[in-house]
């Protein structure tokens, strides 16, 4: 099953090469768009090379070349698929983090330290819902007229969902 | 598939102690929790691993694999990854400011919500405070006399970050 993992490895690193490269050459207006497609344009390319290479890629031991091609595969697309999901958690982190801001405003101030109400005058809560508001009228979850945001049918059940879990899981209010 | 199917197994073992532990117990330190539960889950894999048969006996040809160590590691790195993609969703229900502010739209389906009357059922001093706190627990952060300043780690951190972003180009954020 090396072979799947290989690729799958190796996929990613070339996802993670023109991730970077896209953003830096233009800034994409819906950038996590941008990067489903480009994961799953690359999955499809992954999935022909593993069907047209030998099973051993030409280099790997023999030992390692027993699998199914179809579990090979499965493992490999699976593996790869997770390392996506889990650069989105590090993506988000970056670019979303508010307690990443914080350090990053507190390490960016003259005295490199900062009081609670500082922090909050440098990223006030508007701002931090506003960009949350743009981002869910982009996805398609809330609509806006005359400044009012509602939830749409897919805001609904997304919020219905993740009300069920925060009550279920005891989370509190969160936020 | 023996490793698939162990990893998969070991991960539902883990999701319903997990589902079943934060639903019975409210439970503080939630990171930790999880972190341990999925550790203690790992020699649940182990034998979950060795208690399924070799892939030959059940499954055919093109999905069986032989029980070597790649095997395993494929099982280890399903039980891994699925946990990690759990955490996402789980900090996603827990901390979101998006989920949150739908879960308050919801609430006035009909008339809907302003951004002031949004910002007026946060409580940001409790948000930033809450922020600020994990941050001081997990050692990025130093609080002194109502200042609060970087550690070593947490300068280390701050300047990661502030790299990559600028590296994505992808603004202030936050």
């Amino acid at each position: 099953m090396l072979k799947g993992l290989v690729l799958a490895f190796a996929g990613f690193a070339v996802f993670l090469l023109l991730h970077v490269l896209l953003f830096r050459l233009r800034v994409p207006a819906r950038r996590f768009m941008v990067m489903v497609r480009l994961v799953f344009a690359l999955g499809v390319l992954l999935t022909i090379l593993h069907r047209l290479t030998p099973p051993d890629l030409g280099f790997l031991p023999p030992v390692y070349t027993l699998a199914g091609w179809a579990i090979d595969l499965l493992n490999g697309l699976l593996v790869y698929g997770f390392l996506f999901i889990g650069y989105c958690m590090f993506y988000f982190l970056v670019d979303r983090g508010f307690s990443g801001r914080m350090m990053i405003e507190i390490e960016s101030s003259p005295q490199r330290r900062l009081r609670p109400a500082e922090i909050a005058a440098r990223y006030s809560l508007a701002m931090v819902l506003r960009r949350r508001l743009n981002e869910m009228l982009e996805i398609g979850r809330i609509t806006e007229v005359n400044g009012r945001y509602q939830n749409t049918a897919k805001g609904r059940s997304a919020a219905a969902m993740f009300a069920n879990v925060k009550r279920f899981l005891q989370l509190g209010e969160g936020g | 598939m023996r490793g698939l199917v162990a990893g998969a197994l070991a991960f539902a073992v883990f999701f319903l102690v997990q589902a079943g532990g934060f639903h019975w117990v409210k439970i503080s330190r939630r990171a930790l929790t999880l972190v341990g539960l999925w550790v203690a889950g790992l020699p649940v894999y182990v034998w979950l691993y060795v208690w399924l048969p070799e892939d030959r006996a059940v499954w055919p040809v093109a999905l069986a694999a032989p029980s070597d160590s790649i095997t395993v590691l494929s099982g280890g790195l399903l039980y891994f990854f699925l946990f990690m993609g759990y955490a996402q969703f789980f900090y996603m229900a827990e901390s979101s400011v998006g989920v949150r502010t739908m879960i308050e739209l919801a609430s006035e389906p009909e008339r809907g919500l302003t951004l002031e009357e949004l910002t007026q059922r946060y409580r940001y001093d409790w948000m930033l405070d809450r922020r600020l706190r994990r941050m001081i627990h997990a050692g990025y952060l130093i609080e002194e006399d109502g200042w609060y300043r970087t550690t070593h780690r947490g300068r280390l951190t701050a300047a990661v970050m502030a790299w990559c972003k600028q590296l994505l180009r992808l603004g202030p954020g936050g």
